[in-house]
């Protein structure tokens, strides 16, 4: 099993190596000069300019600049940002929280009303709970995920003001303790139900069809044979077979959840790494833009990762023996 | 004292292209410690008639006649009565493919299921240990509890089945094509589990295979199927050595015993495949391929009669315990 | 090719027509793109040019952040511009980007599933890396990037959307390769001299090309859902209207708080259904390729 581990975890720091490669050289190509975008519009003297150059390592070979990338990227220097001038880590550091804290609860909710919706409609199949919940979940899944968000707004805090337009925190106000977990979860409900909803539809497609191909096994029919109830049976026997691939998907999806939510947090204005690529985008802050792109990458390997080594401890006929 | 009693059983699939016919009115019977051999071809129906016993048969499926399990009527039972029934007094031993047990769970929690579910064990703990003394009888090593149905040869999962079918003491066992998908070696083992746990525990068994020569040891009692009927039913020893239906007689010939001159010179095999059941063949559904057809096999019903002077009209014995032989063939008996 | 083979590819291809027709999921999926596509092409014939120009639209004397009563038949925006106009030609680019992404994407995807499929070796581990590598990396922030380098028009869309969806095509084109080739006609092909460009042409290419048509047809969706959330995001052609730039213009010119609903409405109904159309089509050729997914 270490082994077996290991060479995951062996292929994943292979990927990344290629990740920070293409960055790089994407970079490279449309910003010859960083240090000139840097300070444009500013009037720098010429030498001071030069020196900049150097210290950044700019006027080595592209091979010795791979290196310096290399060697920053490991300390966690990445640059710094054209429009706050802070350093690009800095910037991701403070914003992956807000991240995490609406795109990881929408990611645990889709998965569970996601999955108890594919259960639910794959053993029933042809029933009318089971054309209710594939054709809603397939309209959810068909709409850009803001516009969902765009018509939650209107609906709810526009046309019923019941909850904020946007932001994470009620401004101007200071909350404390409850008050402020209140506040935030108050500004958290709209984005974080427009989250869930879109992404649901994917857990209950693929569940239900899981599902499906576990129905035609015979150990069901076993099982129903031993005097097992209905439900017993396919709690039991049924759902732990079906939910092995999309155990997988959730953890995969974890990963990309992180930089899922670009378009929602930039409706929103939720201080998240979304927004941030957003408003890179508006720049273009090509620093802030490689180095969310590092993170994104980053999330989605490890999590890869994790789905590889987790598929491996449930379902034994994967592991290595 | 019959365990088990069928009457005129008729089970029909509903399908998006119409009714299949799979069982056309059978009746069978096992006494307690009796053993019943079910043979026939694919299709013909005897593994319907294993799942009907129990009702595992899908949802709508159409199911008349009566089936007395120690007196009570199955088809009439509440869900509540049946699943209480179902494994307690019968538990089906499946053909032990791959995916017979749950994949993801170790095989002793899978045998161990029935017997917490039904509390003919107490505990987990007292369950364990009844699950280590039903691996050791059916000769599997016990260590190999908490093994997975993959890391498993194809006999031992078919001996987990067996270990897993009577977990819960049951008076009747029905095994449906237990030893099909076994090599040789493995298949006698298993044969001689059977006929040693039939001995030893008074269990009874029912017994469906389209291996004709396997039935006669095991076996008291034969009956073959064909299209959904029984066509011959009798002693399993006589119905094997001198068949009176020709289509026993060519299930006969096909698997020929080794040293045995007579079984040597039958013709062996036989052309074409099993009728469609839901499109039979009128008359006789035997008839196109039946080596010794005449022209009013294509026209005439035929019904089980008996033969060679036995009691008639059904599964009656006579006095002495012997069973009758009957046969569904226009040109048999009756003489 | 001889004559009897002609018939009997014409002969199935009709079947095929017919069977698709009689799903009734199908049916409506056609029949929606049918609708959509005519409004796209007849945009000139439903809506004049001028609705998409601020300066003739005040000239005209529409109001600003008009309601459909009182500018038919969809209102205006912030700068008195046609709704209906932006919806009729945003359709364009819409429906066209998704098509035009989508073809690019199962050219790249075919090419190099059947490349890596059918010559195997290191040519297939070389491009699976490639390909594996491209799933792993985030769709939209690879999109963002690349869209951001290359620049805001439609032809850097298309390529962007197709340099980014290519990857699980052409997984499951390789996948469908393999199984084919493992079929003896394959190897008979050979042994009589057959070259290998003329056993992918007569044999591979028509045992895929279902899987292919079924996949496409399912890709367009993702195509135009990454082309709206990339205009969403000032990603798109600023000269071009298309329902994503409506919907970013009325996020970012506050038509929610307005509730300006006539503005962001349209749009979003507009890809939703063109998209479930897309789906429905789909999954309706994936049953006729595949006959045991009839009964899902």
């Amino acid at each position: 099993m270490a082994q077996f581990i290991s060479k995951k975890v062996l292929g994943s720091t292979l990927t990344l190596v290629f990740v920070l490669v293409f960055n790089f050289f994407l970079f490279r190509v449309v910003q010859p000069d960083p240090v000139a975008n840097l300070f444009r519009g500013r009037n720098v003297p010429q030498a001071r300019l030069d020196q900049m150059r150097t210290d950044f390592g700019l006027d080595g070979s592209r091979l010795t600049q791979f290196w310096a990338y290399l060697r920053e990227t490991l300390q966690l220097n990445l640059g710094f940002s054209y429009q706050s001038r802070q350093p690009v880590w800095d910037d991701i550091a403070s914003k992956i929280w807000p991240t995490v804290q609406l795109v990881g609860l929408a990611a645990i909710l889709s998965a569970a009303i996601g999955i108890i919706g594919g259960v639910i409609a794959g053993w029933r199949r042809g029933s009318a709970a089971d054309y209710s919940i594939t054709s809603t979940t397939m309209a959810f899944y068909s709409m850009p995920d803001f516009w969902l968000g765009m018509l939650l707004l209107v609906a709810f805090a526009v046309v019923f003001p019941w909850f904020p337009v946007g932001g994470m925190t009620e401004l101007g106000v200071e909350h404390s303790g409850v008050g402020a977990i209140l506040d935030r979860l108050h500004h958290l409900a709209l984005p974080c139900l427009t989250l869930t909803l879109a992404y649901l539809g994917e857990y209950a497609i693929v569940t239900r069809s899981s599902l499906l191909d576990v129905m035609g096994e015979e150990y069901l029919t076993l099982a129903q044979a031993k005097g097992l109830r209905d439900i017993q049976v396919r709690n039991r026997h049924a759902v732990p077979n079906a939910l092995l691939p999309v155990v997988t998907l959730a953890a995969i999806n974890f990963g990309f959840v992180l930089s899922g939510a670009i378009a929602v947090e930039t409706l929103f204005s939720w201080p998240g790494l979304g927004k941030a690529t957003s408003d890179a985008v508006l720049g273009p802050d090509l620093p802030m833009l490689q180095g969310l792109f590092l993170v994104f990458s980053a999330a989605v390997i490890v999590f890869n990762l994790a789905a590889d080594v987790l598929y491996a401890f449930l379902d034994p006929r994967v592991r290595p023996a | 004292m019959t365990l088990l009693e069928v009457s005129d059983l008729t089970v029909t699939y509903r399908s998006r292209s119409g009714d299949v016919p799979a069982v056309r009115g059978v009746s069978l019977s096992v006494e307690r410690g009796g053993s019943l051999g079910l043979a026939g071809e694919s299709g013909c129906g005897k593994s319907t008639i294993a799942g009907a016993i129990l009702r595992l048969l899908p949802p709508g499926t159409g199911v008349t006649g009566d089936i007395l399990l120690d007196g009570d009527d199955v088809l009439a039972m509440n869900p509540g009565q049946l699943r209480a029934v179902r494994w307690t007094k019968t538990a089906i031993v499946f053909q032990g493919a791959l995916h017979a047990l749950n994949p993801v769970q170790r095989i002793a929690r899978q045998i161990s299921e029935p017997m917490l579910l039904h509390q003919t064990q107490p505990t987990k703990r007292s369950a364990a240990t009844r699950v280590h003394e039903l691996l050791e009888q059916v000769g599997l090593p016990p260590d190999r509890a908490g093994a997975y149905p993959h890391q498993l040869s194809g006999g031992q999962r078919q001996r987990v089945l067996i270990a897993m079918a009577l977990a819960c003491d049951p008076d009747l066992l029905i095994a449906d094509e237990p030893t099909t998908a076994l090599d040789v070696m493995v298949q006698a083992q298993v044969l001689q589990l059977l006929g040693s746990l039939r001995v030893e525990r008074g269990l009874s068994m029912i017994f469906i295979t389209h291996d004709l020569s396997v039935l006669t040891d095991v076996c008291d009692h034969l009956a073959v199927m064909y299209a959904g009927r029984i066509v011959e039913e009798g002693p399993s020893g006589t119905v094997f050595t001198d068949p009176q239906h020709p289509y026993t007689g060519a299930l006969a010939a096909a698997f020929p015993t080794i040293g045995d001159p007579a079984s040597r010179m039958r013709p062996a095999g036989l052309g074409g495949d099993p009728p469609d059941p839901a499109h039979l063949p009128t008359g006789c559904p035997f008839h196109p391929r039946c080596p010794v057809a005449e022209d009013r096999c294509a026209t005439t019903d035929v019904r089980l009669t008996p033969i060679g002077g036995g009691i008639g009209g059904g599964l009656g014995a006579d006095a002495d315990g012997v069973r009758d032989r009957l046969a569904a063939c226009v040109l048999v008996g009756s003489t | 090719m001889t004559s009897p083979t002609m018939q009997r590819r014409l002969a199935s291809t009709t079947n095929v027509l017919v069977r698709f027709w009689r799903s009734r999921p199908g049916r409506i999926g056609l029949i929606v793109l049918v609708v959509f596509g005519a409004m796209a092409l007849a945009a000139p014939l439903l809506a004049d040019r001028s609705g998409l120009d601020a300066v003739a639209s005040r000239r005209a004397g529409a109001p600003q952040w008009g309601s459909p009563s009182t500018w038919w038949p969809l209102g205006t925006d912030h700068l008195r511009r046609s709704v209906w106009a932006q919806f009729v030609w945003g359709s364009r680019i819409s429906l066209f980007v998704g098509l035009a992404a989508t073809v690019v994407t199962i050219a790249v995807g075919t090419l190099v599933g059947v490349t890596a499929g059918f010559f195997g070796g290191r040519l297939d581990g070389v491009l699976m890396r490639v390909t594996e590598w491209f799933l792993v990396v985030p769709f939209l922030p690879l999109a963002i990037v690349l869209a951001t380098v290359l620049g805001r028009s439609v032809w850097n869309i298309i390529f962007v959307i197709g340099v980014t969806s290519w990857p699980s095509t052409a997984r499951l084109v390789r996948a469908q390769v393999l199984t084919v080739k493992q079929r003896l006609f394959v190897d008979r092909s050979r042994s009589l001299g057959a070259s290998s460009a003329y056993i992918v042409r007569r044999h591979i290419m028509p045992n895929v090309s279902g899987l292919i048509l079924a996949n496409a047809t399912l890709a367009v969706p993702i195509s135009i859902l990454t082309e709206t959330t990339l205009s969403f995001l000032g990603l798109g052609d600023p000269q071009r209207a298309s329902w994503g730039k409506m919907l970013n213009d009325a996020f970012f010119e506050s038509a929610i708080t307005r509730n300006a609903w006539w503005y962001f409405l349209p749009p979003g109904l507009g890809i939703l259904v063109v998209v479930l159309a897309f789906t429905l089509i789909g999954q309706t050729l994936e049953q006729l390729a595949d006959p045991r997914l009839a009964d899902r």
